[in-house]
């Protein structure tokens, strides 16, 4: 219910508030007024959004998620895209991921998807590694194949 | 005018000309697809800048943002989908005039009406920054205080439904903005402990979670498995009749002069100046009926005011600091990025860079005339033909890769995702993002001016109302925040009128 949320969201920015406010009493001078008084608003702005919501709220749903096991999906792949970058190597964890996540949202054409990733990560390759020379997490499967890595 | 000779030179050169040509290109490309925006263009393209040159950089992200306008257009004739939210005035008569067998028409008209925007504002863009930037030479710390607090607060009360929602997202900026060592005392604050926070949290990082994870998500959800078939978007050539190109030229003007009105305006963005223009060339129609049963007049008033914001947005922006829109407040960010400070100091201390952004901005335009045609046109339609959730990875590959390239820290990765799984739901519960934005941009500005303020005053607050300039922004601040109650107020009592 939009009311429940609006009062969570009062809620949630009301704790931010508090405790930046607290934080910044120890530190000394106007260095730590200046995000004490912030904290503080924060803290009242927070606080007006929840007592608003508590007076006249509507109860009408406000949709957070279209499709919430798709949304859920794609963020849980992304965390463990982004955990496994560094262990396993920017170009084989992105490979990965350019076919799982769309396989797991239900893409059912895998030559599609593998075409599509091949291309992508050549050009991702191209212009990162070769035009630009970013620094990219290293493979992990580079030395095991003979390559520098 | 010596200023801008110079500035020219600099900008047509080798490498800030691939830059507009390329990222134009890119634009159109990033506009022709729903679900793609140039804010999430920008924020993703920002941290690949930091070993570029400022001109080369800031030529890109002119590109993007001319060019996307234009590229929004394309889904929203031939399909009714407007690419960006900007080109939702141009479904009103665009598709009509698609579904009448005139989109190759009704593409022209949007090119060329984007183009003469572009051109406009971009030429106000360099009329009137200048001059805004002479009143900023008057300036002490309390009036840079102000001016922030001002562009905050307008930004916070006019972007989104809810003001209160808009200025607690500023707060929350600026609170994030004071993370790490205190530049004027030394001290830590709010680092918890980790040596990774001491320099605060990375403003890239945190921008390309908040407006690049959002959109993927959404794509995520709404799982396009197919894309579009190639029947849907084949295009016919109809003819212009006699007079009829001539007879757009009233709208032009007239749009032109909204989108720059509009632009200016902390907070209104480009939607706001097309709804406008739309509606102005309705009332001023001797047929308001044919509008919305494809009128080319609305065609060109949409396109024409919506890219008559985009170098206008600027204006406050590059002289004030304030941007006008969240892009503007991008290109603050990769002016940070180069070391440069935004606010009233950068015309003084950087004229060069400023006058070259500002022709690129022109000349961008300028490049939707050659780049943008119908040929173009039918290139671009066709990568609508990619299913969407192909996409959804890929933008999470470039999202990562360029949040990575700053500080090469996985740290970064984790703060990214986590300020876009917060930036996915505030939006859901109206919180605006474009004021956390601001607020960690704006927000070291502030601070630092009002601490030198009460320095040289000897701690007299009243230092910060009593000058003249410094007393305007803070009763205009003031104005600006009590706007929404006023209004409130008034509706309440003209209902408890009606109702008596």
């Amino acid at each position: 219910m939009e009311r429940r949320q609006d009062i969570a969201l009062g809620l949630i920015f009301v704790g931010f508030g508090i405790a930046a406010a607290w934080m910044a009493t120890s530190y000394s001078g106007a260095g730590g007024t200046y995000p004490m008084v912030l904290g503080v608003i924060l803290t009242l702005l927070g606080g007006t959004v929840a007592l608003r919501a508590v007076r006249k709220g509507s109860n009408e749903a406000r949709v957070l998620a279209d499709t919430p096991a798709k949304m859920i999906t794609a963020v849980g792949i992304a965390a463990i895209y982004v955990a496994l970058v560094v262990p396993l190597g920017f170009y084989t964890s992105s490979f990965l991921l350019m076919l799982a996540l769309p396989i797991t949202l239900g893409f059912r054409q895998g030559v599609y998807a593998l075409i599509v990733a091949l291309v992508f990560m050549t050009v991702v390759y191209l212009v990162f590694s070769v035009l630009l020379e970013k620094p990219l997490p290293k493979e992990a499967l580079a030395p095991l194949l003979g390559f520098g890595g | 005018m010596e200023f801008y000779t110079q500035a020219l030179s600099n900008v047509l050169t080798f490498w800030p000309l691939l830059a507009m040509i390329g990222s134009t290109l890119l634009g159109v490309f990033i506009g022709a697809l729903p679900g793609l925006n140039p804010v999430m263009a920008i924020a993703l393209l920002l941290p690949l800048t930091y070993s570029m040159d400022p001109l080369v950089a800031l030529a890109m992200v002119a590109g993007i943002y001319n060019g996307s306008m234009y590229g929004g257009a394309i889904p929203a004739i031939l399909l009714r989908i407007p690419g960006t939210p900007a080109s939702i005035a141009t479904t009103f008569d665009g598709f009509p005039m698609a579904d009448k067998g005139e989109a190759s028409k009704a593409l022209k008209i949007a090119c060329w009406s984007s183009a003469v925007g572009g051109i406009v504002s971009a030429i106000a863009l360099m009329t009137m920054g200048p001059l805004l930037a002479r009143v900023t030479l008057f300036f002490g710390p309390a009036e840079y205080f102000w001016i922030a607090i001002f562009g905050m607060a307008s930004v916070g009360v006019m972007v989104g439904s809810d003001p209160i929602k808009g200025i607690l997202a500023a707060v929350l900026g600026l609170l994030i903005g004071t993370m790490g060592i205190d530049s004027l005392s030394g001290q830590a604050r709010f680092t918890f402990g980790q040596t990774w926070l001491l320099g605060g949290l990375d403003l890239i990082v945190v921008l390309v979670g908040l407006y690049a994870l959002p959109p993927v998500l959404q794509l995520a959800e709404k799982c396009d498995l197919k894309g579009l078939s190639a029947a849907q978007l084949k295009l016919t050539n109809t003819p212009f009749a006699p007079g009829e190109i001539r007879s757009l030229i009233p709208t032009w003007i007239r749009s032109s002069g909204i989108g720059i009105g509009v632009g200016i305006l902390p907070g209104a963005g480009g939607n706001i100046a097309a709804f406008l223009s739309y509606n102005a060339a309705k009332n001023a129609s001797d047929d308001p009926d044919s509008f919305g049963k494809g009128n080319p007049q609305g065609v060109a008033a949409a396109e024409c005011g919506n890219n008559a914001d985009n170098a206008a947005s600027m204006i406050p922006a590059l002289a004030l600091g304030i941007p006008g829109n969240v892009v503007a407040a991008l290109v603050l960010s990769a002016l940070t990025i180069h070391g440069l400070q935004p606010g009233p100091q950068l015309f003084h201390q950087n004229p060069i860079l400023v006058g070259g952004f500002m022709m690129e901005m022109l000349i961008t335009s300028l490049l939707i005339f050659l780049l943008g045609g119908a040929v173009a046109t039918r290139v671009f339609a066709q990568f609508q033909r990619l299913p969407g959730v192909l996409l959804v990875p890929s933008i999470l590959i470039l999202m990562c890769v360029g949040v990575y390239v700053i500080n090469g820290r996985p740290i970064d990765l984790w703060i990214m995702l986590l300020a876009g799984i917060a930036g996915y739901f505030l939006e859901k519960v109206n919180v605006p993002l474009a004021p956390i934005i601001l607020g960690m941009i704006l927000g070291p500005m502030a601070e630092q001016s009002v601490r030198r303020a009460l320095l040289i005053s000897r701690g007299d607050a009243s230092e910060l109302l009593t000058r003249p300039i410094s007393a305007t922004l803070a009763v205009a601040t003031v104005l600006m925040v009590a706007w929404p109650l006023i209004k409130a107020v008034r509706r309440k009592r003209a209902l408890a009128t009606k109702n008596e």
